[in-house]
């Protein structure tokens, strides 16, 4: 018989997600080592986040030599929407997981030809809150809401609209039908980052595109 | 979506945890620090604890979590005070003071049964 149990308090003081953390760092200095520029992009189920690619894929091609990772729970239907417009397309199935992890666009980004890539989009699962805790190694964040989601969800998700770099606010087309409130959506975000640009798109009719874009090029240049 | 969340956070947590509880001790304890902006719900990660740790040689113990509020700053009288949430009215009448949440996620201690020597 050993002595009586004796018990021991050890501090640590570690970051809970670091090994998350590490592998997103090793992906952000290769992507940086390739010159590629990467956006996670990161919106509720239904903000358009697909819809808004499809788009801006249109509009890049010839100009930019883009991939894209998309993460969805289960169907492949999003990387084939996305694939009619860029040929480096890689749909991540992500199961039960609601949010892409540091490790699995890592090991996505092994099977895409990173020869002359100059942008990479990232498709997170439709989620305003799980994906923004999980650095995956991207150079930006940026948030997109939509009309139709309700103007109260910046101030409901107040970890995306801080982490945000950009935050685009996409059906925008369809303020006429709606009583979304623009101006104390605004507000919401600026109380909880004064400084992050706010773009009004709309996906459907390219509303708002040359200010995305032009925002894209600048960033990315 | 709220409860997978949790999952992800306390999965990550027992990963790591596991390590600091060598063969022989038994984990009674761990204290976890959670930032404002995390949006973390303390008693969905109890929750989440127990259910990842069920049947392991972590089940059993405790999971403490210190959930830091928001510092809110009000602009025109400037008071400071905390928050459990971050959109709150000043005590003068301003209806939008800032908030300010960390996003901090940290493991701050185990505490293990060791046997003695």
């Amino acid at each position: 018989m050993g002595d009586p149990a004796r018990t021991v308090r050890v501090p640590i003081v570690e970051r809970v997600l670091e090994a998350n953390d590490d592998i997103a760092a090793a992906t952000r200095a290769e992507l940086a080592r390739r010159g590629i520029f990467s956006i996670d992009l990161i919106g509720a189920p239904g903000s358009g986040k697909t819809a808004l690619l499809e788009a801006t894929l249109r509009r890049l091609a010839g100009r930019r030599r883009p991939a894209v990772l998309v993460g969805d729970l289960a169907t492949r239907r999003d990387g084939d929407r996305l694939a009619r417009w860029c040929e480096r397309v890689v749909q991540i199935s992500t199961g039960e997981g609601c949010h892409l992890e540091a490790g699995q666009v890592r090991d996505a980004l092994r099977g895409v030809d990173l020869e002359g890539v100059d942008l990479l989009f990232i498709e997170n699962v439709g989620n305003l809150i799980c994906p923004v805790g999980f650095d995956l190694g991207q150079t930006v964040k940026v948030g997109l809401f939509s009309l139709t989601e309700g103007d109260d969800k910046a101030a409901k998700h107040p970890y995306l609209v801080t982490a945000a770099d950009l935050i685009l606010l996409n059906k925008i087309d369809l303020a006429p039908y709606l009583t979304f409130d623009r101006a104390g959506f605004e507000a919401d975000v600026r109380l909880l980052n004064p400084t992050v640009p706010i773009i009004d798109v709309s996906a459907t009719t390219g509303a708002g595109f040359d200010a995305w874009l032009g925002w894209l090029e600048r960033v990315a240049a | 979506m709220r409860l997978v969340h949790e999952f992800s956070i306390a999965e990550a947590l027992a990963a790591q945890v596991v390590s600091y509880a060598p063969a022989g001790a038994r984990l009674r304890g761990v204290e976890i620090r959670v930032g404002a902006l995390r949006g973390l719900d303390s008693e969905a990660l109890q929750m989440a604890w127990e259910a990842v740790t069920f049947g392991t040689s972590m089940a059993g113990a405790v999971l403490e979590v210190d959930q830091r509020p928001w510092s809110i700053t009000c602009s025109d009288c400037g008071r400071e005070w905390t928050s459990p949430v971050p959109f709150v009215d000043c005590s003068c009448g301003n209806q939008a003071p800032s908030p300010v949440g960390g996003d901090e996620l940290d493991l701050l201690a185990v505490t293990i049964d060791e046997e003695q020597t």
